[in-house]
């Protein structure tokens, strides 16, 4: 329904615009000054270089920190994504007493935030000695991770035939057997991009990693170190990495999430 | 045939299939039990310990709780923060969605519908990028060296910098590009779902544009601009990192010079003399947060 | 279910007398509603047995009852003399045809009908050659390596079919497997249906609405009503001698009227109804002076008559009539209201138009009228 009135229309585009520029800003500056050669970003442009590139990937700690963003990251993922395909398979198919109160406690997490979660994790694994390591931080990443994974695999579980389990049982597989290779198989999209969303929030996460990591700091809490230190325009050398490595992820969840949100069954159509 | 679909799902109860719920729900529930629960429940506990010789005692006491309200009503720095959160939260959410929605509203009726998914990308793509650079990249922007002041400069528009840095503004513009994205992407859903047949009519009785906006659309799309008010507020509150890499730490707003009460909960945290007040602290934030949903979901209630 | 050699599909094989499936005294309520109400049936080994009746009625979940997918408030359920009620989902061994065919998306046609033999462990050649063979059966044999969204509806069928088939079941359960298939293409998968029943030996078990399917696939047809039986019995029985008003109504085209027994003789028996007095040939069981009954007139054996007679006809105006094809349904109006039909052979080409509401006497001959006692209620 789109407005007929040209004014309306003009000033809705010019609206966007802006919007999209307020939205944008922040990751155009920090391509744009990735490539300036001066200390202190500003205009007019003082020149090209790619120096905060070279002193990027010669900084030890940040590749150190790298390191334990690539180690943390895919295995929480993966551990909430497997469990949370589990609880979401048990949610759709399941009826059982105090299921809503089971729903509310898996989704809480999400809401709660960061820091008094960083705080109560850092309480419980300071009394279990288990605080300053990296597992540390995968254990309590994927407490955050889970809702999400829940959710986008739900959303792809509800597209499945009814019918489909259950002919798989009436030709004689067991519950675990139809679970195995019938849902399964038909929740791969959904469990795709799931890890990646997973995998992306813990990339970034921060406030949890600086209060739980110790020593072994991961990526976004040797960033905040570096900001707090000095000012630094091999931040905006990273900013635009990670940028072009989300717009990378993205893409990908895009194609794989196509099938979800164009919701296409597989059923045959009725002629 | 939806009776017999939702027959499906109720099994024949000599079926071997309490065996895989089990198996299904345990491990979540385990997981979270322990490392979810467990931890809140702790900090909880926590509040109620009391100190001694600057080492945490356990216990049960109200003494933390007493010591916090008991500062509350002197003006303590402690009423300031938690005002000032609320009054940065609540004025960013509703900065957020007067932003937002016009935005989800030219999506949905004026950009043509083979393009609103990929707009909808754009508009996400913030999202996708890291908190943490972002706010320093608005750092780098908002500063008074920075490129939106040399800018203005350059152009003559202003004489001498806006001091954006530094203060509840530049939280608020930290919050707001960290909200946005989500906020549109619920309004957008919402109100690309709701009843277009409705506005058709009203048009075609004689509506204009505003009659139809302010009497049809906005009612229908209360739900949606509840959630996203509810989010917004709840974010707000909870966010920290804006508040310290934008605001300074004790940013300028209306209200003073006052640290945001999440600010206030990290720097006591990381101080670390009173843990258990430190818990305490943040159970009241907790609680807050929990205020805020329960009003929320009778307002969303009272409108159905 | 170790397959040690393979069995030769070719030659009809004669069903074995021990296959049996009872239903006894089943009954299923979902609230207070009671979807099934104390079903009895029982099916000899090799039959092809049609359930058919009006949507609601509760064939689709009698079906699902026997295959485990849903629970039964009451009843036993015999197969093979063995009570199955108590087995789950997967071990029943009663693999169904579904009206939307449940084809796995991720699996090709050869996956897919071999599903079933690869969830135990059977030699990988055995299991093949068993594919090859049911597939061959089913006319699959170029479609094996396709994917399900390649295929046309048609090939979908008989995928689900062959996939139902591949473990060797004594029964099989088809659940409006035709529903989605083009009329034409309907016909022919009738006969070879039937031609594939009649080969295996097995019993098959099919659910429709369509009164045509049943009627050209079945040696038996079960009626069912709102949760029970109404009549079982060869098409021919179910088609000239129902057993209830429901089936007089719902099967072909029959004209029922009410009346009262006035008369009874050794050869006949004369009812008295509203508008017209009957004689019937001696009933199939004995009837009193001054009972309610029902004369049942199949429509295509009304004709038009010159001769007012009193007995075996009826004063109607014409209404309406419908093409069918090579027939043509008349329908009229009695004095009092009451709906009276008449099939006529007879083509567009070569029929006399007979004017709307122009008055006609109908007439039938005793022979091909029956009578129904009192409605039954069912508890």
């Amino acid at each position: 329904m789109k407005p007929t009135n040209w004014q309306l229309n003009l000033a809705s585009w010019i609206y966007l615009g802006l919007i999209y520029i307020f939205l944008m800003l922040p990751i155009f500056a920090l391509v744009l000054f990735s490539f300036e050669d001066s200390r202190f970003p500003k205009l007019p442009w003082t020149g090209w270089t790619l120096n905060w590139y070279s002193e990027l990937f010669a900084n030890d700690q940040l590749r150190l920190a790298l390191t334990n963003s690539l180690i943390v990251s895919p295995i929480a993922a993966t551990i909430a994504t497997m469990l949370g395909f589990l609880a979401a398979y048990a949610l759709d198919r399941f009826e059982f007493p105090g299921k809503k109160l089971l729903s509310v406690t898996l989704i809480v997490p999400i809401l709660i935030p960061p820091l008094i979660l960083g705080v109560g994790f850092l309480g419980l694994l300071s009394r279990l000695n288990l605080q300053g390591q990296l597992y540390s931080i995968i254990l309590t990443h994927v407490v955050i991770l889970i809702p999400s994974a829940i959710a986008l695999i739900a959303l792809r579980l509800q597209q499945m035939p009814k019918d489909l389990e259950a002919a798989a049982w009436n030709l004689g597989a067991t519950p675990w057997q139809s679970l195995y290779r019938v849902v399964l198989p038909w929740s791969i999209p959904g469990i795709i991009g799931a890890w990646l969303l997973a995998f992306t929030f813990s990339f970034d996460e921060f406030v949890i990693a600086w209060f739980v990591s110790g020593f072994s700091p991961t990526l976004p809490v040797s960033i905040y170190t570096m900001m707090s230190s000095s000012l630094n325009p091999s931040l905006n050398a990273i900013g635009t990495i990670i940028f072009l490595a989300s717009v990378i992820i993205l893409l990908g969840v895009e194609l794989l999430l196509v099938p979800i949100f164009s919701n296409r069954q597989t059923k045959p159509v009725d002629s | 045939m939806t009776k017999e679909l939702a027959l499906t799902r109720i099994l024949p109860r000599w079926n071997p299939t309490s065996l895989l719920k089990i198996a299904c729900l345990t491990p979540v529930v385990l997981y979270d039990g322990i490392f979810f629960l467990l931890p809140l429940i702790f900090l909880i506990w926590i509040g109620f310990w009391t100190t001694e010789n600057y080492r945490a005692v356990p216990g049960f006491s109200l003494e933390n709780y007493l010591d916090i309200f008991s500062q509350l009503f002197n003006k303590s720095r402690y009423a300031y923060a938690i005002a000032q959160s609320i009054w940065v939260a609540s004025t960013t959410t509703v900065l957020a969605l007067i932003l937002c929605y016009p935005f989800a509203m030219s999506l949905t009726f004026v950009v043509p519908e083979r393009y609103q998914r990929t707009a909808l990308l754009f508009a996400i793509a913030p999202f996708w990028t890291s908190y943490i650079l972002r706010l320093y990249a608005w750092q780098t922007i908002i500063n008074p060296n920075g490129l939106l002041n040399s800018l203005l400069l350059q152009l003559g528009w202003i004489q001498s910098p806006i001091p954006i840095l530094y203060t509840q503004w530049g939280t608020r513009i930290g919050l707001l590009h960290y909200l946005a994205p989500i906020m549109i992407l619920i309004l957008y859903v919402m109100l690309s779902s709701s009843d277009r047949s409705l506005l058709v009519a009203a048009r075609n009785l004689g509506a204009t544009y505003w009659q139809t906006f302010w009497r049809v659309l906005l009612p229908l799309s209360k739900p949606g601009l509840i959630y996203s008010a509810t989010f917004g507020l709840i974010i707000s509150l909870g966010d920290v990192l804006s508040g310290v890499i934008l605001g300074g730490g004790t940013g300028q707003s209306i209200l003073g010079k006052v640290p945001l009460f999440s600010t206030v909960i990290l720097n006591e945290y990381a101080a670390s003399t009173n843990l258990p007040r430190t818990s305490a602290l943040a159970t009241i934030l907790i609680l807050l947060m929990v205020a805020i949903l329960v009003i929320s979901s009778r307002f969303a209630e009272s409108k159905e | 279910m170790q397959l040690t050699e393979l069995p030769t599909h070719t030659a009809a094989i004669a069903p074995d007398p021990s296959h049996d499936l009872e239903l006894c005294q089943v009954t299923k309520k979902f609230g207070s509603q009671t979807v099934l109400n104390n079903i009895n049936l029982s099916i000899a080994a090799g039959e092809f047995v049609a359930i058919m009746g009006p949507s609601g009625c509760g064939k689709t979940t009698l079906l699902r009852v026997i295959a485990g997918l849903e629970s039964m408030s009451a009843g036993k359920i015999y197969l093979d003399s063995q009570n199955i009620a108590r087995l789950p989902v997967h071990r029943r061994n009663t693999p169904m045809v579904w009206q939307n065919y449940a084809l796995f998306p991720h699996l090709t046609v050869q996956q897919n009908i071999a599903f079933g033999l690869t969830l135990s462990s059977h030699q990988k050649a055995i299991v093949r050659e068993k594919v090859y063979q049911i597939a061959a059966m089913l006319h699959l044999e170029n479609f094996l390596d396709r994917r399900i969204s390649q295929l046309s509806g048609g090939q979908k069928q008989r995928v689900a079919i062959a996939r139902a088939l591949v473990t060797e079941p004594k029964i099989l359960l088809l659940d409006e497997p035709m529903s989605a298939l083009d009329p034409h293409l309907r016909i022919r998968m009738q006969g070879e249906l039937k031609r594939l029943q009649q080969a295996l030996g097995i019993t098959f078990i099919y659910v429709t609405h369509n009164q045509n399917e049943a009627f050209s696939m079945a040696d038996r047809i079960v009626v069912m009503n709102r949760g029970n039986i109404e009549q079982v019995g060869s098409p021919s029985e179910i088609y000239n001698r129902p057993a209830s008003h429901f089936v007089a109504e719902f099967v072909g085209y029959n004209n029922l009227l009410d009346g009262k027994v006035v008369q009874i003789n050794s050869q006949t028996m004369t009812i008295q109804c509203s508008q017209t007095v009957a004689v019937v040939q001696k009933p199939d069981r004995a009837y009193s002076i001054g009972e309610q009954v029902t004369v049942v007139i199949p429509a295509d054996r009304m004709f038009v008559s010159s001769d007012s007679a009193s007995e075996n006809s009826i004063k109607a105006v014409l209404r309406g009539q419908e093409f069918m094809g090579s027939q043509i349904l008349y329908v009229l109006e009695t004095e009092e209201g009451c709906e009276i039909k008449m099939i006529r052979q007879e083509t567009l080409n070569t029929s006399q138009s007979i004017p709307v509401n122009s008055e006609l006497h109908l007439a039938w001959s005793s022979e091909d009228a029956i009578v129904l006692g009192e409605p039954i209620t069912h508890h």
